[in-house]
């Protein structure tokens, strides 16, 4: 639940006119920004796919209430990530951090839209960082967020914000991967039986394809159960000649299998609808988070 | 004394006699293997190639052109056939000390073998080690490792977590770190609610948050030792991987080189050393570093493959670096890279366990060769070391490879001042070079040599490509080989001047339409050469015939003789008299020698005059005291005189200038005398004779004159035929003589006369008139004491 703001500042530039040379998207790209590290790659990202597809570049910064609340008690201790070392923990210090964070945040997102020449807007909030974003999201954006905020959390861990929005972000979803996946790889399509659903992940699939200039697979699930004409179209809504698409059986939806048949097609995005069989199975979220892949979700 | 008799034809050139020369040409004649006459040379070369002890290198001595490097060569050659073929040598890197290659021994031409296998396994470890890791295998276990460890890693910051939300504690991640707050419904109590908690609820929850605490500063701290972990498990998968992946190969090559432990041992290193760099073959897509993967490969030094028997090589520039090996280095972006695979070998490489052939004149010519050979030599191993770096010039770090042991048998070849030098002035010498083979200049001649000398002839044409010889042709050069040895009983053993004017010959022989070399052609090669050098010699006669240059070759005239001199321009000599004349009057028995006093008279011809002196001294004033001032010159000579071959021809002319007797000009002189008036011989007859003969055909014709010559140069006589025929027709006499008596009787008709037992020469005797005259000479001398003159006021002639 959005906890009201109590210094919401909106800031935005339009850049002139052509800029981008791009007709306007219908969607906005929205970008987490909490001045961590992986947060920059991140909006590195979101900035190139902004120019790319014309739309609009939307950084949310957050400032966690739940944070401001722990720092105000007496006993408040800070533990660091690193040395372990236990040190005091006060608001005033804590607010001035926050500002810093969202200071370094509005430049860094300044910068990436000015290299990329993208349009830009920078929102920033006090409340929950999950709500705070489910409640600026519109189903025709598309969210681009790192598996974790904080370098603290292991890797192969889905962080607790990215967990909560892969299930509830209203639009597409693009969980960006720290590690450079093989340059000359597949996109890979996961299918299930939901028709709809397949056709956007197609969308999904063939804008990534489009832009990589990389063959498409197609994995269906067992009992996935494609219609061969149904899957016709697919794969002609993909707009990949023919020679590049394959389209591959999945023995069993089992995060293992999964893995392993994306290791042999060389994966190098990974493309599923939030309906897809493989979220039933459990150990799922790992096996995402565990993926050196960006992975597209699709509502 | 007697008169001795003119010399016949026969004696002033000893003819080939071709009839006996069993053959119609050379080419029906057999190659001979090993040359003749060098028995001596030879056995020495036998010795020294057999011989193991160190030190028992070889000088083959002898004269330039001589034919040395091609004997040695192909002696050595016969000889190494029988010997076993030597090791090949690898350099290989050595993994403990990379900057000092290792050197390893194989079989001969198991190099190439081992070069190849190695090259092999490179592809295979290209290809096998990261397909390995590609493998499902790896990748399943790998992540399995990773999922542990990061769980493991995970582990404990979770449990917190889940603890900390059992006691509703909110565990928060910050920008730097963690903390905890308690919390309700999954929101962070407000700090003003909290307040109002009762001090027990307030206790337990502290207490709980500084446990929490305490226990995350823990589980933080494992993260460095669990890092530690992770990374030594994922290499001992990555080793375990790499041993099954090269277990075959590895274990088939050690297989096959069992009989080789080096070999082996390398192998062992190789796979150590795979193994530590297993993470590098991961890269699937770019492969191992090129850099990695040359260090498995072999430098294959020394290849023997194709060699037969030892090895014979002759190192034509036998520099620092030639001999040695050398330490490439490759340019790449400016800067200069080396690595052991750029390490060159050396001849001294090439030749280990055979013989290396080096000209001694061209290793002392290279900076600091000579000494490095011998340091080898001495040390019995090959360092390759630049020479920057052993005189300490560089310093930077550079390959050292591992010395290479050296079993090498050096022969020098050189001339002989270039032997006796080094013997006497390098003491290392002769330690080194223990073996002395001495190439001869001349062969004997006699009946049996002439087969033997015409297969070498045979030989020589056949290496040469040259026509065979004519049975003419053969007698031609045999006879002409004499005359170059200066000698009517040798034979020059001058390989390349033989070559050389057959090569000439089959030249005129090809433009006379001829299949054959014929005595013609020979002779006519001989002319040309004579001619082309003859440029000198003809300015020399004109001069003469102008009479610029003073020469009689006719009449009588006292105080004056035809000396004979010959002068050496370049590969070829010529002879021509000189007028050499003298003075005599009373003085204190000085002989001054012009020459000398001029400083144009070397100590040889020096020492003659002092010989001569002596000889007057003793014979014409045994009991007296010699009172005479004479001086002696070589007319018209201005550069310089040197020798005592004129030592016959002074004693005469001063005795002529002492009695006033004529001496005849038709007769030119040369040889040398010792103190008793015994004549010695002389070098370079043939050349003085035709050099006066020339000068007398010049003049008009050749009509009465001749020669006088030591009887002990007779058998040196092989003289041209114009001359040979003036002698057959009487025109020309050449007259042998032993006594400086014969040439004053040849010299001026009279006769010499014998001393008797009181000394006294008979009346009418040319001695005789000498020995008056000197006697005269004295008293003069006595009468000009008395009168008080001194040598200090007089005309000086004396000192």
């Amino acid at each position: 639940m959005a906890i009201p703001t109590a210094t919401e500042t909106a800031m935005m530039t339009e850049l002139p006119a052509g800029g981008s040379g791009q007709p306007a998207a219908k969607g906005r790209i929205l970008v987490l920004l909490d001045g961590s590290r992986v947060g920059y790659v991140v909006l590195d990202v979101a900035a190139a796919i902004a120019a790319r597809t014309g739309a609009e570049l939307q950084g949310v910064f957050v400032e966690e209430q739940n944070l401001l609340r722990s720092a105000g008690y007496g006993f408040a201790r800070e533990v660091g990530s690193v040395s372990g070392v236990s040190r005091p923990l006060d608001v005033t210090a804590l607010e001035q951090r926050m500002q810093r964070l969202a200071e370094q945040s509005r430049r860094a997102l300044a910068g990436a839209a000015g290299h990329y020449g993208a349009r830009y807007q920078l929102s920033i909030a006090r409340g929950s960082v999950v709500e705070e974003v489910l409640a600026l999201a519109e189903p025709e954006d598309l969210l681009v967020l790192g598996r974790a905020r904080w370098s603290t959390i292991p890797a192969g861990w889905l962080g607790s914000t990215a967990r909560a929005l892969l299930h509830r972000s209203p639009g597409r979803l693009l969980l960006w991967s720290h590690q450079q996946p093989p340059s000359h790889g597949r996109v890979v399509v996961f299918l299930n039986e939901h028709e709809e659903a397949n056709q956007r992940a197609i969308a999904a699939a063939a804008e990534a394809a489009a832009y990589s200039r990389q063959p498409v697979t197609l994995l269906l699930a067992g009992e996935a159960g494609v219609a061969p004409d149904a899957l016709a179209t697919l794969k002609r809504n993909l707009g990949v000649p023919e020679p590049d698409v394959r389209v591959v059986p999945l023995p069993s939806s089992d995060p293992a299998t999964v893995a392993r048949v994306l290791r042999g097609e060389k994966a190098s995005q990974l493309v599923l609808s939030r309906d897809c069989s493989l979220f039933r199975e459990p150990g799922a979220e790992n096996l995402l988070a565990a993926l050196h892949l960006p992975v597209t979700i699709t509502p | 004394m007697a008169v001795p008799a003119a010399l016949t034809e026969d004696q002033i050139y000893h003819r080939c006699p071709i009839e006996k020369l069993d053959f119609e040409s050379t080419d029906t004649l057999d190659d001979l293997e090993l040359p003749v006459g060098q028995e001596r040379m030879l056995r020495a070369l036998e010795f020294g190639a057999s011989m193991q002890a160190s030190g028992f290198n070889l000088f083959v001595l002898g004269p330039a052109g001589a034919g040395k490097h091609e004997l040695v060569k192909r002696f050595l050659s016969q000889h190494a056939a029988e010997l076993p073929v030597p090791a090949d040598w690898c350099h290989v890197f050595n993994f403990k000390l990379p900057d000092k290659p290792r050197a390893i021994k194989v079989p001969s031409g198991e190099g190439r073998t081992l070069k190849s296998d190695m090259n092999d396994l490179v592809t295979e470890l290209k290809t096998a080690i990261p397909a390995t890791f590609e493998s499902e295998e790896y990748q399943a276990r790998i992540q399995e490792l990773q999922e542990e460890v990061a769980k493991r890693q995970s582990e404990g910051l979770f449990e917190i977590q889940e603890e900390a939300n059992r006691n509703n504690i909110a565990m928060l991640a910050t920008h730097a770190g963690f903390t905890f707050a308690p919390m309700r419904n999954g929101e962070v109590i407000d700090p003003e609610e909290y307040k109002k908690f009762s001090d027990d609820e307030k206790e337990l929850i502290e207490t709980k948050v500084e446990e929490l605490q305490k226990k995350l500063q823990q589980a933080i701290q494992q993260v460095p030792r669990l890092r530690k972990e992770v990374r030594q498990r994922i290499r001992e998968l990555n080793e375990e991987m790499v041993q099954l992946t090269l277990g075959g190969p590895m274990g088939e090559l050690r297989e096959k080189w069992r009989h080789v432990p080096a070999v082996v041992e390398h192998l062992d290193a190789v796979r150590e050393d795979v193994v530590e760099h297993a993470e590098v073959f991961q890269d699937g897509e770019s492969g191992p570093p090129a850099g990695l993967l040359t260090r498995y490969r072999v430098n294959l030094l020394v290849d023997n493959a194709d060699t037969r028997g030892a090895p014979v090589v002759y190192e034509d520039l036998p520099s620092h670096q030639h001999l040695t090996g050398q330490i490439e280095h490759r340019a790449r972006q400016g800067n200069l890279y080396t690595d052991f695979t750029l390490i060159r070998p050396g001849s001294l490489h090439r030749a280990n366990g055979g013989y290396l052939i080096l000209d001694a004149r061209r290793i002392l010519m290279q900076p600091l060769a000579w000494e490095s050979l011998k340091r080898i030599l001495f040390s019995g191993e090959i360092r390759i070391e630049s020479l920057e770096r052993l005189y300490g010039l560089a310093t930077t770090v550079s390959q050292q490879p591992e010395p290479i042991p050296l079993s090498v048998k050096v022969v020098l070849l050189g001339d002989r001042m270039l032997y006796y030098l080094l013997s006497h002035y390098d003491a290392d010498f002769l330690d080194l070079f223990k073996v002395e083979a001495d190439f001869e200049d001349d062969l004997d001649r006699d009946e049996s040599s002439y087969s033997l000398y015409a297969r070498m002839l045979a030989t020589m044409a056949r290496t040469a490509g040259i026509r065979p010889l004519a049975k003419s042709g053969v007698g031609r050069l045999i006879e002409h080989a004499s005359r170059l040895a200066s000698d009517q009983k040798k034979l020059t053993a001058h390989d390349r001047v033989l070559k050389d004017l057959m090569s000439e010959a089959d030249h005129w022989a090809g433009q006379a339409g001829s299949e054959r070399i014929g005595a013609e052609h020979i002779q006519q090669a001989i002319d040309e050469r004579e001619y082309r050098a003859s440029r000198i010699r003809e300015r020399s006669l004109e001069q003469i015939q102008r009479g610029v240059v003073m020469i009689a070759t006719a009449g009588e005239q006292v105080g004056q003789v035809n000396g004979l001199s010959v002068l050496q321009l370049g590969a070829n000599r010529f002879g021509q008299p000189t007028r050499i004349t003298a003075t005599a009057r009373p003085g204190k028995g000085q002989v001054a020698d012009i020459e000398r006093e001029a400083k144009l008279g070397g100590p040889i011809h020096s020492k003659a005059v002092m010989i001569l002196s002596r000889f007057l001294a003793n014979r014409y004033a045994p009991m007296g005291q010699l009172s005479l001032s004479a001086s002696l010159a070589f007319e018209q000579s201005y550069g310089g005189v040197e020798g005592d071959s004129a030592s016959v021809a002074e004693t005469c002319v001063l005795l002529s200038a002492i009695t006033g007797v004529p001496l005849k000009q038709s007769l030119a002189v040369t040889g040398s005398m010792n103190q008793h008036g015994e004549v010695q011989a002389v070098g370079g007859v043939n050349e003085k004779i035709e050099g006066f003969f020339n000068v007398c055909r010049q003049a008009g014709d050749v009509n009465g004159q001749g020669a006088l010559l030591p009887a002990s140069n007779v058998e040196h006589l092989m003289l041209n035929e114009a001359v040979r025929a003036a002698v057959r027709d009487g025109r020309f006499s050449i007259y042998p003589i032993s006594h400086i008596d014969q040439a004053i009787e040849l010299m001026t008709g009279l006769q010499a006369g014998e001393a008797d037992s009181e000394g006294v020469f008979p009346e009418g005797s040319f001695n005789r008139l000498v020995a008056d005259r000197l006697e005269a000479f004295a008293k003069a001398a006595e009468h000009k004491d008395d009168n008080g003159d001194t040598d200090g006021h007089g005309d000086g002639d004396d000192d």
